[in-house]
This record gives C-alpha cells, structure tokens and sequence, in this order.
C-alpha cells in the first residue's frame, strides 16, 4: 500500500508539471533566504559571544599604589559580584603599550617631561556580568573605592552588536516567513491542479470503497516531496554561496567581526531546514484538500 | 440485501424543491436479479445513487447489505462500498492506464497485496473476454469493450451486489447482448444484481423480476 501511495504521489509530482516545478522553487527561494539569514546570524551570533569574553572595565588610580595597598586593593575588587579577574598596569606598562601601539612614531612620547599615564586595574568581569546591566553595577562598585579616579568601559557595544543580531534575526525570519506562505500557496495551485486531473480518479476510488486517507494521502505526500526537493536544492545551493564567499569573506572577519573564519549550518540545523521544506510543502497539500474536495 | 421502507427523496428546497422519488418500497434478497426500469428521469439513477450511499433519503429508510444507510457514518462509506460493485452508462475507465491497470487499480486502492493484484486482475478480465486486450488503452477499445473492462473493474473485488446504470445504454443490440450476458452469469455466480434501464426490449429478454419507476413512484413489482 506504502508503494502505491508514493508512487502516486510521484505520479501526481510529474502531473504538476510547470506549476510543480515553480513551487518546489519557490520553496527552494523561501528556504534559501532563511538559510542564509541563519548561516550569518550563526556568525554574528559566534561574534557576539567571542567579544562577550573580551569586555573589559578599567579603573584609573589617583596614584600608583604600594605594593601591600596594591595587593589589598586587588582582593577588595576580587571579592566583588561579577569580576572573574583583576589585572594591574603599571604607569610605566601603560606607557610601553602606547609606544608600542604608536608604532613608528613612538619617540613622540619620549619627548614627554614626565609619564602623564595613570597607572590602572583592568578587570575582566564574568559571563553573566558582560551585560550593559552589569557593567553599569560594576563601574558604580569600583567607583566607591578612594583609590580610583575614574572608571572606564562597559559592553554597550557587545550589546549594539546582539541587538543588530537580532534585528537580523527578525527581518530574516519576515523575509523566508513571506516567501514562505507564497511557497505554500504555489504548492496548494499546484496540488489542486492535480486533483483536477486526478478526479475521476479519485471519483472511482470512492466508488468502490477506498478509504479517505488513501485518497487524501497522496496528495499529503506530493506536497511533502516537493518540500524535500526544494530543501535539498536550498541546501545545494546555500553550500556553493558558502564555499564561494567564505574564502573571500575569510580575511576581513578578523578585523570586522573578530571570527578566524565563517562557521556554516551543523548537520542538525541542515535537517531541520529539510524538515522545513518538507512542512511546507505539505502544508500545501493540506489545504489543497480542504478547498479540493472534487 | 437491499430493504428499502417508504423513501422519498427531494432535491432543492421551497420553490426550487424537485421531489425524484416518491414513498418507495421494496426488498431484494440475496442472489436476486432485479430489473429497475422506466423511463429516462423516472428515478432509477437516484435510487441506485441511494443505494450505494451517493445521497441520503429524505425521508424513509434504507439497508443495503446489513449497513443501515439511514444512520450510517461518513467514514463507514468505504465499508459498504467495498461490497458493492457499480458499472454506469459510460464505462468511467481511466484514461491515461491500461484496461489491466485499470482493474488493477481497485485492488489497489483497497490494499489487496501485490502477489494477489495480477492474478485476480487477470481473473476478473478473462471472466469479461478481455484478456487478450488487458494492454489496450481505454481510447483504443470499442464501446462494448470499454463496457466490459467497466464490468471487470466493478467484479474484481468480488462484490456481493452489483449495481448496474444503464449499462447498454451506449450499445448496439449485440454488444448491449453480450454485457447482458456476462452480467447473467456473474448473478450466475451468486452476485446479487439490480440493473437498470429504459430498454424495453431488454426487460422483456431478461425475464426477472421488474421493478418499474414513473415519475418517482414505484408503479410495478413484478416478476
């Protein structure tokens, strides 16, 4: 019976014919966009999380500290909610790190009189602390100490940069949702063109006693066929744009996103975009039967 | 297996109200032949309609085959229909597969399994004389021939009740001959039949029991 009803899904898959073709293109489009949406949200979404770990808040000191207050002042800031570590510069490290990032110029600070370069604490708060929340609450902690003049730092930015994410999220979710319905409304004209061929069909096979879901089913299944197809051509040609871009892409994602390269979709996300397809297109099959009941 | 106790039925509603059978009964046991006759528009496609559960009664009720067809579920359609076999007045067969293809499809539809299919298939054909045509297409058979395969699809699932629409209706004297002949001896076999049609002619040479339809009502029993 099971090789019966696919091979008139297939039957029916062939009778579709034009139309058949252009709904299993325009699911292939519809999954495509989300696919790609997916694959770069995955991206920005590893970014967010790489510069998460990277946030940091500095506290400038009135005064270089003695080695006991030092000491002293690193455990006050230890023990604070949300600070996984502390890290002392010293004015004179401060001053080596300018030259350093000043390059060939570097003698323009040797002609200062004196070092004007603070000596700091840079604390790298923890995960759950990474937050503009919980930034704000560290800066004000710190700023309670006599010892700090001025706090700088916060993940602001880390928190532009998620929020753009999901933004991106939200307009690539809008763009497959509306390829998405004209998808399933190809597949639905496709597959009520088929019940018009297929009615006298179905007409004898209610004669002589088969039952609804023998009837209905192959229909569920064009639909379902049609969906996989366009999955799989989604997902053809979603890894050619990668294995083309990714290798152009791969030198500027250090500098722009602070990724060493471009991750693609896991075996998991591929099968939950077939899956995706495969919804669709029966979705489009279903309500060809509820407005075809020839 | 068939009763039917005072049906009436009624298409359309207020003025568009068309009454097609009008305060019928009658009952047709098992391995009976019964001729429904008379003349086009007087009710013979309805009552066969009734009988395989096509359309409900508007009034009165009907059993065909132990199903009640008056409180019969949608779903329990299949079930009767199983056990009934229907040839119309054009053969129905479809067009884009062959006449064993054709046959073979009920069986498939009804999940016989697929070592069964080619030998019942092949069964029913022979049963008709058309093996030697089991590979024509249906616009390649004459209107006899058609007919026939027609028959064979209806008998394949070995129905208890054959329901017969003017199936000569499109035939010359010969052709209309020979279906009435197979269908003699499919009854023959211990198939219940009721066939209709306006042929007089045929009532006459078949010699069973008549029932006649006029304008809705049943006016003969006979035979």
């Amino acid at each position: 019976m099971l090789a019966f009803l696919v091979g008139e899904a297939l039957r029916d898959l062939r009778r579709a014919g034009r139309v058949g073709v252009s709904a299993v293109l325009l699911i292939a489009l519809s999954l495509s966009a989300l696919g790609g949406f997916w694959v770069f949200s995955l991206n920005l979404g590893r970014a967010v999380d790489q510069w998460r770990e990277r946030v940091r808040v500095v506290g400038y000191l009135k005064d270089e500290p003695s080695s006991s207050r030092l000491d002293e002042l690193t455990r006050q800031i230890e023990a604070m909610p949300g600070v996984l570590r502390v890290r002392y510069v010293s004015k004179a490290e401060a001053l080596k790190a300018l030259k350093q990032s000043l390059g060939g110029q570097a003698d323009v600070a040797d002609q200062l009189p004196r070092n004007p370069l603070p000596a700091s604490v840079e604390i790298t708060p923890d995960a759950d602390t990474a937050t503009p929340e919980g930034t704000r609450a560290l800066v004000r902690r710190l700023q309670t100490l006599p010892e700090i003049e001025e706090v700088q730092g916060g993940s602001q930015w880390v928190d532009g940069l998620a929020q753009f994410r999901r933004l991106f999220e939200l307009v690539g979710l809008g763009v497959g949702a509306v390829l998405a319905a004209a998808a399933i409304l190809t597949v639905t004209t496709a597959t009520t063109l088929v019940l018009h061929l297929r009615r006298d069909e179905m007409e004898i096979m209610r004669l002589v006693g088969a039952s609804e879901t023998v009837i209905r089913l192959p229909r569920l299944l064009q639909g379902m066929a049609q969906g996989l197809l366009a999955a799989v051509i989604a997902l053809a040609a979603l890894e050619a744009a990668y294995a083309l871009a990714a290798p152009r892409l791969e030198p500027l994602l250090p500098v722009t996103l602070g990724l060493q390269r471009a991750a693609f979709l896991s075996v998991p996300q591929m099968l939950l975009l077939m899956a995706g397809g495969a919804v669709l297109g029966a979705m489009g099959g279903l309500l060809a039967r509820g407005r075809g009941q020839l | 297996m068939i009763r039917l106790q005072r049906v009436s039925k009624v298409f359309g509603e207020g003025p568009a109200r068309v009454p097609a059978l009008s305060d019928i009964s009658f009952g047709i046991d098992k391995g009976d032949f019964a001729v429904l006759t008379g003349a086009s528009g007087a009710g013979k496609t309805t009552l066969l309609r009734l009988l395989y559960r096509d359309e409900l009664p508007t009034e009165g009720e009907i059993e065909v085959a132990d199903f009640d067809l008056t409180t019969l579920r949608r779903s329990e359609i299949p079930r009767l229909r199983r056990s009934i076999g229907i040839v119309f007045q054009d053969a129905k067969l479809l067009a884009g597969r062959t006449v064993f293809e054709n046959v073979a499809f009920v069986l498939r539809v009804l999940g016989t399994s697929r070592r069964d299919i080619t030998p019942k298939a092949f069964a029913a054909l022979k049963a008709v004389g058309l093996s030697a045509r089991a590979q024509a297409y249906p616009n390649q058979l004459s209107q006899g021939e058609a007919q026939r395969a027609s028959l064979a699809r209806a008998i394949v699932k070995a129905p208890a009740l054959l329901l017969a629409d003017e199936p000569t209706g499109n035939l010359d004297e010969q052709m209309a001959g020979e279906i009435l002949d197979l269908v003699k001896d499919i009854w023959s076999r211990g198939t219940t039949i009721v066939f209709a049609t306006h042929q007089a002619r045929l009532v006459t040479q078949l010699r069973r029991r008549t029932l006649k339809l006029e304008g809705g009502h049943l006016v003969k029993d006979e035979g």
